[in-house]
């Protein structure tokens, strides 16, 4: 494991410009996003290119979280429950605790906080059965000291558009580049 | 049905099969021409464009860019959690949520029922918000902070697009 965060690539207004353009409609065209911030179109494709082999910027689908069904079980769209699980493992375990977590393919998300071996996954689930089912794993582990889980109730406001989405790999493979 | 050929559809509620094949290609790649979307399902450009058309309108799936919190010159995210007492957690939500540096909330079941992601441009600013929070707020009695350090995995497939 890699023992300092990597460097951050820099990026400029430019790039934010187009972030900002391409946000609720990725699939706009470039000669558009070229034209209204001036650039030329093969400027607005080699930006894109750039972000998105940085990890900085994903173009994706996104389904609505009440019509979503099981990605891997398949079946009707239910819908899915949101759930965050902070983990606290016991010393020497982050490691060891992190693969297991990586492992699960409910786990959508997964970062690390503040200094304090604290892990956060976030969870996408089909059914509350299957909530029970990944705590149970996760307290299952070997290395884990705590799993509190928060199952969403109710969401107010998200912002799809903006979020830690750089992973440690996407940085570690920039600063090699 | 199942046997009928895939339709154009004015209105959709659920995502349907065809709809599930198409997003599959879009997870791939978010730009890929309906046409080419087409030839790789077997299915017509003009079919595959009025789906993904009738799925953003509905509000069922969106392909948007989801960009890095830097790209917007946020320096660090966290998640802030609030403990509410005396005071609905919805309204705390509320507040919060009028907040432009805030990009979600949600409320959980946990002890700290609010729970937001915040994006700050430096860590005095981090400060700052989570005293705000807990002294111009009535009803916050507690806030946890869990600055984000390292990010492990990041798929925003499913989310609440509704809100």
């Amino acid at each position: 494991m890699p023992s300092e965060t990597p460097e951050y690539p820099t990026t400029d207004q430019l790039d934010r410009d187009i972030a900002v353009m391409l946000a609720h409609d990725a699939r706009i065209s470039f000669r558009k996003i070229a034209a209204d911030l001036g650039v030329t179109e093969g400027t607005v494709r080699g930006r894109v290119k750039r972000l998105q082999g940085a990890g900085l910027l994903k173009l994706v689908p996104i389904i609505d979280i009440d019509r979503a069904r099981d990605p891997v079980a398949g079946g009707h769209s239910g819908g899915q429950h949101m759930m965050f699980i902070t983990v606290r493992c016991a010393s020497g375990k982050l490691d060891h605790v992190r693969q297991a977590l990586l492992a699960m393919p409910q786990v959508s998300a997964l970062y690390d906080a503040n200094a304090t071996p604290r892990l956060v996954a976030v969870c996408i689930l089909p059914s509350l059965e299957d909530a029970a089912q990944v705590m149970n794993q996760i307290l299952g582990m070997d290395g884990i000291r705590e799993a509190e889980s928060e199952l969403v109730l109710q969401s107010v406001k998200y912002n799809a558009t903006i979020g830690p989405i750089a992973t440690l790999e996407d940085l570690a493979r920039q600063s090699t580049d | 049905m199942s046997e009928s050929k895939p339709q154009r559809r004015l209105r959709s509620t659920a995502l349907d099969e065809t709809d599930h094949r198409i997003i599959e290609v879009l997870a791939r790649d978010g730009r890929a021409q309906s046409t080419t979307i087409g030839e790789e399902l077997g299915l017509s450009g003009n079919l595959v464009a009025n789906r993904i058309r009738a799925m953003d309108s509905g509000g069922l799936m969106r392909v948007v860019a989801v960009a890095d919190h830097r790209i917007h010159g946020y320096r660090m995210v966290a998640r802030i959690r609030l403990q509410v007492t005396g005071r609905p957690p919805i309204e705390v939500a509320q507040e919060m949520a009028l907040r432009e540096d805030v990009l979600s909330v949600h409320i959980t079941s946990g002890r700290y029922p609010v729970s937001c992601l915040y994006a700050f441009h430096n860590a005095r600013e981090m400060l700052e918000a989570v005293r705000n929070a807990s002294a111009d707020i009535p009803g916050v009695e507690d806030v946890d902070v869990e600055l984000v350090n390292n990010v492990y995995r990041y798929i925003p497939a499913v989310g609440p697009l509704g809100t």
